[in-house]
């Protein structure tokens, strides 16, 4: 079968400086992938490049076998978008937007009409279709900006960051949803800030940061090779020389962070023996998850924005 | 293209009386204070009324203005604020698609307020049946001065950016394109200079076909409008893609 997206060597320099660096990763028909990266590690930048916003300054990119330098109008007519900002047309009514996205696919209008009614009732936005964009919750926007994705049916779909800004609420729906996309054989590319997430939908899960691949795996790959079983995370305060000598001399793996140890264990008999040693210093346990990997991974320092 | 087109005339629909105001109202209180009114103690000019001759430019102001502002502001803002465009290269539309329909979007509005100012002002007596030879004139005019505003929104930082073409370009052209006054009684290279631009070689189109003869030497003002329209397209298209896509 061939491959629903294939990059190799991809580039995207900004006046000199690398945003993305030379990644390589293939996305099967079908799979369900996660890029996970803090900010600023060319997740959007990657996305854009796939959906032709932005141009590689080196590297193929072949989407559903085709090429993006040369056939971006036929991989536009192929995949949904969501991009991370909702870009609906605040002029228009919630239906009027799906209508007017319908029309740019070249839809026929019959279609376009019963495919925005049917993707609303979906989204369970019917009863709000007349209402102006700016009328509208984040969530709902958000939806809207799914079932723009959606209307012209495609197999193949780009999220970037799709729940972000949204409450729980809102949040597992939208994950409800893509699970019954997923089912459906839909090919999915999501990038994203929570673990949870990426660790609940996504079949594999590619991080990066500075534009690189860090690693890439399931999520029990990613935790099992990185971390571990169970981590401790030890308050140490003023004694960390003290417990870094212990976990060092115990061979164990850990990260510090701050007055804190994060001592990564592979089995239970290990955590168990070695919280023998604890006696006067606060410590908790807790299962291995994808956000120690990608703490690992990226490192604990705070991105801001650019 | 005529997707994108359609777009905006959809939005239109819904804001027509707005629209219809500034493009129309406002050029006919220009005719009214100028042609009527300040006319009245003019008696004769170029050998036509200055109402007639006044008419003839302020069509072609009308049509310059009404694109230009309709390609610069609203598509300002469908570029940055609104994403509009973000949205649409989401879909097979093309940057060149979208270029083309906004260009041809906002020369429409242009003729739109062409079209109301003749249709209102042919009530007070300002009827000539050869507006319908100079209506495509007036369209070309309005899809050259839609270019300009795209290459403006394509190199413009800011909305302030706007106030250097509006001030420095639209303004002047319209008052030393023969509008208000005669070129032909002006020093030599002060005709010069009026003739570089589009809209000098508008007016005077404009009025021979509605008022005099025409000539075979006024073919050369239809060359100079569609020279200005594709050396205009070319480049601004090349901008605009580079502003979306990068």
């Amino acid at each position: 079968m061939s491959l629903a997206l294939n990059a190799i060597g991809l580039k995207k320099n900004y006046e000199g400086i690398p945003v993305v660096n030379g990644i390589s990763f293939d996305i099967k028909p079908g799979e369900c992938v996660g890029i996970l990266g803090p900010n600023g590690a060319g997740k959007t930048t990657t996305i854009k490049m796939i959906y032709g916003q932005v141009i590689p300054t080196a590297g193929e990119l072949l989407v559903l076998g085709l090429n993006t330098k040369k056939d971006i109008t036929q991989i536009r007519s192929r995949i949904g978008v969501v991009p991370q900002e909702d870009c609906l047309d605040t002029d228009f009514s919630a239906l009027e937007n799906l209508l007017l996205f319908a029309r740019y696919h070249n839809m026929d209008s019959d279609l376009a009409h019963a495919q925005a009614e049917h993707l609303l009732a979906e989204m369970k936005l019917s009863e709000f279709k007349h209402k102006q964009v700016e009328a509208l919750s984040g969530g709902m926007k958000r939806r809207l900006a799914i079932a723009r994705a959606l209307i012209h049916k495609p197999q193949f779909i780009l999220m970037d960051e799709p729940t972000t800004g949204l409450d729980p609420q809102a949040r597992l729906w939208i994950w409800n949803y893509f699970e019954r996309l997923k089912a459906n054989n839909t090919t999915l590319v999501l990038t994203t800030h929570y673990m949870e997430e990426a660790e609940r939908l996504c079949d594999r899960i590619i991080m990066i940061d500075h534009g690189v691949i860090l690693d890439q795996g399931t999520a029990k790959e990613l935790i099992e090779r990185h971390i571990g079983l169970e981590v401790i995370e030890l308050s140490v305060g003023s004694e960390k020389g003290y417990w870094l000598s212990k976990v060092e001399q115990a061979g164990l793996k850990f990260q510090e962070y701050e007055e804190k140890l994060f001592i990564f264990f592979e089995t239970s008999e290990l955590k168990q023996s070695f919280i023998g040693n604890i006696q006067n210093t606060h410590y908790y346990v807790r299962s291995a998850n994808l956000n120690d990997v990608f703490l690992k991974l990226a490192g604990y320092q705070i991105r801001e924005k650019s | 293209m005529y997707n994108v087109w359609l777009r905006n005339f959809l939005f239109f629909r819904k804001t027509f009386m707005v629209s219809l105001f500034w493009t129309t109202l406002e050029p006919l209180m220009f005719l009214g204070a100028f042609g009527f009114g300040f006319g009245h103690y003019i008696s004769s000019i170029e050998g036509m009324s200055f109402l007639q001759f006044y008419f003839a430019g302020l069509l072609c102001t009308t049509s310059m203005m009404v694109a230009y502002f309709e390609a610069t502001y609203p598509n300002y803002t469908k570029m940055t604020h609104q994403k509009t465009y973000a949205a649409m290269l989401l879909t097979p539309v093309s940057t060149q698609q979208i270029f083309f329909g906004e260009m041809l979007w906002a020369a429409t509005k242009g003729f739109l307020g062409v079209l109301g100012v003749f249709l209102i002002s042919s009530l007070f007596g300002l009827f000539n049946p050869n507006f319908f030879v100079v209506a495509p004139i007036l369209f070309l005019l309005s899809l050259v001065f839609a270019s300009f505003g795209m290459i403006m929104i394509s190199i413009a930082k800011n909305y302030d950016s706007f106030v250097f073409s509006t001030s420095g370009v639209i303004v002047p052209l319209s008052m030393i394109s023969g509008t208000y006054f005669s070129l032909e009684e002006i020093p030599y290279y002060l005709k010069t200079v009026a003739y570089i631009f589009p809209l000098a070689h508008a007016v005077r189109l404009v009025r021979t076909v509605l008022y005099r003869e025409l000539g075979l030497f006024d073919l050369v003002h239809i060359a100079v409008l569609l020279a200005y329209l594709v050396i205009f397209s070319m480049i601004g298209q090349r901008l605009f893609t580079k502003k979306l896509v990068n």
